[in-house]
């Protein structure tokens, strides 16, 4: 039965070649370092199904983030845990990229013919640097304000620029309102289109160029 | 790479990969392994730590130390090294390197060799960076809090180790003309500054802006002066009376009995002066406060040059003598005159006699007069005793700058009913009509707290309370109400609501919020003292342990809201904690209302003879002393100077009150000059007194 429900979507949609393509593939034999890629990718889509649940509760406004937060930790049923995860899973985010990124160093991987991959990696971890950053003020709580308000004040350092930035990342010359919609807004919308293209590449090229083997002492 | 290399790599990769695994089940499996690994301790820091979740964020909040989360904090370290001018190396060029190196990376390691031990420098750097993160985390981390500049028994340097030097080290340079005490009570959130003044007294801010404007007049003051005083304790004194005590040294008298050494001798200008500024900083709010506010109110009217106005002030007026102007114009000249005194824009005939015969001493500067009469009575009768102190022998530079600017930016003020009306229309609603607050419409289960309470007023400023306006309060529901944030009010609309509110502060629109005043007093507020207040301050207010509470100098001295502010927020350094954390405020004005039913029986007069030193005198040093000093004219600070001194001496006579001019000045009754004090007058028990002593003889006892 699953077989033949197997043939007739794989004569439609055509299935099996991308299975193969993907999954099929040989490579070459390397160790555990290699895990820590799909490991971020792991907490990335945690990050991402955590995330929406807590949007279902989460209202960005300062009148009542904080209370929504409570309700999350306290009232919603697993609340706990799905807020633990996101908070926890942000931290495992930056640590397992980073540890993924040095894996990348130390073998040499980011040379030819996978430069492209390095360049969407760099930006992923850039990105993920821009969750971690916009994410942190949304519970609007005495950390998550005092926090931004020192973090943002540092694009004010800037050259010539640096208030004009200032006053684009806090919507005014203070944190207001407008400061915490446009970081819900670039946590939830802006930077995961972004993250999700910049994967889409990462993945692809990962997929086409096969993983990188580890090099011998003469290589 | 050449083409050669490229070939040659993709030729054994080739070969590895035919060497080697399928991608599913072998890495995948390991891969799942990993993720399941990974998701287990992430459940297990939810389930066993936590999201943490602080206080809700409260930019009003002065203790909050902030801190990034820790994967930014080995950048936050980097900042602390490159303080000033270099903080654009550590918060924009170094990370900029950072990052275009890595993205630069294949670029700059062209090498087709991908073993570590044939690129020492890539790995080499890369290890060094890591260990420079980790290690910069680790020292974020571990830092205690910041080294302390404090020397033994420098209190103020204690307090600012203790408040400041966390972020701003240990001096901060400041911009003559900053008024230091306004940034630090109410931070500069822009800058994560936090507000002070919910944490620190006003005392503690002035003594802080004394110390960071004049440092060694720190230092003096512990050499010289900190054995006996705590600076908290002489700041934002009065200049007059500091100043006094240096130049006079052993014959000042308060340090009559001690073994003080003549200030003059040991100190030179420049220290008395550091040492000056330390004690009474410059800070123009204060100083108009202490030295200003008893003649001329809240603030001057004020149009000309800052020249003009700082002449006026550093000269005062003593040397000038005004002329008894009814030996030379009409009656009907006087009422013009009068009556444009009292409203300039009425009269313009009055403009012309005055530019003609006043402004030459007066200036553009028209002197403040309440009534046409009172206006009428000081033109005609004349006089110099009853004019400004010379302030330029008395204030440093650095004080008169200060005081200037802060006198000219008060003067430009708008009138008040302005202010009433659009405060009525915008802020009525939610603050009440007299600022008593109430329930806040924004937030369930919230009160907003009375904004006309002298305790809300004297610790924000005016600029606070116009960023309030203008900016709202978002998360306490208020909206921002200035033109800038989308609001209703233009600036000067603000400018006009700020000072009405501010006028509360002289003249509170009622004496207590009223679910203050309307709380059920004196029955329940004996049973509270009784068990909590009798053990220190006597069952019958007499005192132990605690001061007497039913003297007349306590029940004088101190207002209701003075007691009820004790009594919520205690004596530092003495067993008399804050009740508030303890009493409501509906018990602690029960208190209140029954400490001053104690003083009942004494508030009428002294029994016995009224004494001099104890019941006169005090009146004089409250209310007479900062410009009848020794300052000329009639001085009011010992027994002697009071019953000989004054230019149409003696102002005191002997059993006769209706006779003496003292008398006659403080009922309004006198022919000369105008009622004392100038910012109105006594209250009557304290006029009864000065007139039961003069009866009784004027004696000295």
């Amino acid at each position: 039965m699953t077989a033949r429900l197997g043939a007739w979507l794989d004569e439609r949609v055509g299935w099996r070649k991308i299975w193969e393509a993907i999954f099929l593939r040989k490579v070459p034999k390397v160790n555990w370092f290699y895990t820590l890629g799909s490991a971020t990718l792991f907490v990335a889509i945690n990050q991402a199904v955590t995330g929406i649940l807590l949007t279902i509760y989460y209202v960005p406004t300062p009148d009542h983030a904080y209370d929504s937060v409570q309700f999350i930790t306290t009232q919603v049923p697993a609340g706990w845990l799905i807020r633990g995860l996101h908070h926890y899973g942000a931290s495992a985010m930056v640590i397992l990229s980073v540890l993924h990124m040095l894996r990348v160093i130390f073998y040499g991987s980011y040379k030819y013919p996978r430069e492209m991959t390095w360049f969407t990696g760099v930006g992923l971890l850039m990105l993920v640097l821009g969750f971690g950053f916009t994410g942190y003020l949304l519970p609007w709580d005495q950390k998550a304000f005092w926090a931004t308000t020192v973090g943002t004040r540092i694009a004010e350092v800037v050259p010539v620029i640096g208030n004009w930035i200032l006053r684009i990342m806090r919507g005014g010359e203070e944190l207001s309102a407008l400061t915490l919609s446009r970081f819900h807004g670039s946590h939830v919308w802006v930077l995961p289109a972004l993250l999700v293209t910049l994967l889409g590449v990462h993945l692809y090229l990962v997929v086409r160029l096969g993983i990188s083997s580890v090099p011998k002492s003469e290589e | 790479m050449d083409e050669q290399e490229k070939q040659d790599y993709l030729e054994a990769y080739t070969k590895k990969k035919e060497k080697g695994v399928p991608f599913f089940p072998d890495l995948v499996f390991k891969d799942t392994l990993i993720a399941l690994l990974v998701f287990v301790f992430l459940v297990a820091m939810a389930f066993f730590l936590g999201a943490p979740l602080e206080e809700r964020a409260n930019p009003s909040d002065t203790s909050y130390t902030p801190r990034p989360e820790w994967y930014f904090l080995f950048l936050f370290q980097l900042l602390k090294y490159f303080p000033g001018q270099l903080e654009v190396i550590g918060v924009i060029v170094l990370p900029s390197l950072v990052i275009a190196a890595l993205v630069a990376l294949p670029f700059l390691d062209r090498s087709p060799k991908r073993n570590f031990r044939h690129r020492p420098w890539v790995i080499g750097l890369t290890a060094s960076l890591v260990a420079a993160v980790i290690i910069l985390t680790a020292l974020s981390l571990l830092e205690a809090p910041p080294p302390s500049v404090a020397e033994a028994g420098d209190q103020t340097a204690a307090l600012y180790a203790e408040n400041c030097s966390g972020c701003h080290g240990s001096s901060i340079d400041v911009q003559p003309g900053t008024n230091l005490h306004e940034i630090i009570a109410q931070g500069r959130h822009e800058e994560g500054m936090p507000a002070w003044s919910a944490d620190l007294p006003t005392d503690e801010i002035d003594a802080l802006v004394g110390f960071i404007l004049s440092k060694s007049g720190s230092n003096l003051f512990v050499e010289n002066c900190s054995e006996c005083h705590a600076a908290p304790e002489l700041v934002a004194g009065n200049p007059l009376v500091l100043r006094d005590s240096l130049e006079q040294g052993p014959s000042f008298p308060a340090h009559s009995s001690l073994e003080i050494p003549q200030w003059v001798d040991i100190l030179n200008d420049e220290e008395r002066t550091d040492l000056l500024n330390f004690l009474a900083a410059p800070d123009g709010q204060r100083l108009f406060e202490i030295n200003c506010a008893s003649c001329h109110g809240q603030s001057v009217a004020f149009s000309g040059e800052e020249s003009q106005l700082r002449t006026i002030i550093s000269q005062g007026g003593l040397h000038l003598e005004m002329p008894p102007w009814r030996e030379m114009l009409s009656s009907s000249e006087l009422d013009t005159l009068a009556t444009f005194v009292v409203n300039p824009s009425a009269n313009p005939d009055g403009a012309d006699l005055y530019n003609d015969l006043c402004s030459v001493c007066h200036g553009q500067f028209i002197p403040a007069a309440e009534n046409i009469e009172q206006a009428r009575e000081t033109i005609s009768s004349g006089g110099a005793h009853e004019t400004m102190p010379v302030w330029g022998d008395v204030l440093t530079e650095e004080q008169l700058d200060a005081l200037v600017t802060y006198t000219l930016a008060a003067a430009s003020g708008t009138p008040l009913e302005l202010g009433q009306e659009r405060y009525a229309k915008n802020c009525a609603i939610c603050h009440g009509e007299f600022g008593e607050g109430g329930p806040n419409p924004a937030r369930q289960d919230d009160v907003i707290a009375p904004i006309s309470s002298s305790e809300y007023l004297r610790t924000r400023d005016d600029d606070t309370l116009w960023a309030i306006i203008s900016e709202g309060q978002p998360n306490f529901g208020m909206s921002p109400f200035g033109a800038a944030f989308g609001g209703p009010l233009e600036d000067d609309e603000i400018d006009a609501i700020v000072a009405y509110i501010r006028s509360w502060q002289q003249n509170p629109p009622v004496e207590l919020p009223p679910e203050v005043a309307q709380a059920p007093s004196a029955a329940s507020g004996a049973e509270i003292y009784a068990n909590v207040c009798a053990q220190c301050h006597g069952p019958e207010g007499e005192g132990i342990i605690g001061p007497s509470l039913r003297e007349r100098g306590f029940q004088s001295q101190n207002s209701d809201e003075d007691i009820f502010t004790t009594i919520n927020l205690g004596h530092e350094a003495t067993s008399m904690i804050a009740w508030g954390g303890i009493l409501t405020s509906d018990q602690i004005q029960q208190l209140v209302t029954f400490i001053r039913s104690l003083g009942d029986d004494e508030t009428d007069l002294p029994a016995g003879p009224v004494s001099f030193a104890s019941d006169v005198l005090p009146i004089f040093d409250r209310a007479c002393k900062a410009c009848h000093g020794n300052l000329g004219g009639w001085d009011g600070t010992t027994y002697g100077a009071v019953m000989t001194s004054g230019n149409n001496a003696p102002v005191v006579i002997a059993g006769d009150p209706e006779g003496s001019l003292l008398i006659q000045k403080l009922l309004g009754t006198q022919t000369e000059g105008s009622l004392m004090p100038p910012s109105g007058a006594l209250n009557e028990r304290d006029i009864e007194i000065i007139i039961d002593w003069i009866r009784a003889g004027a004696p000295d006892h």
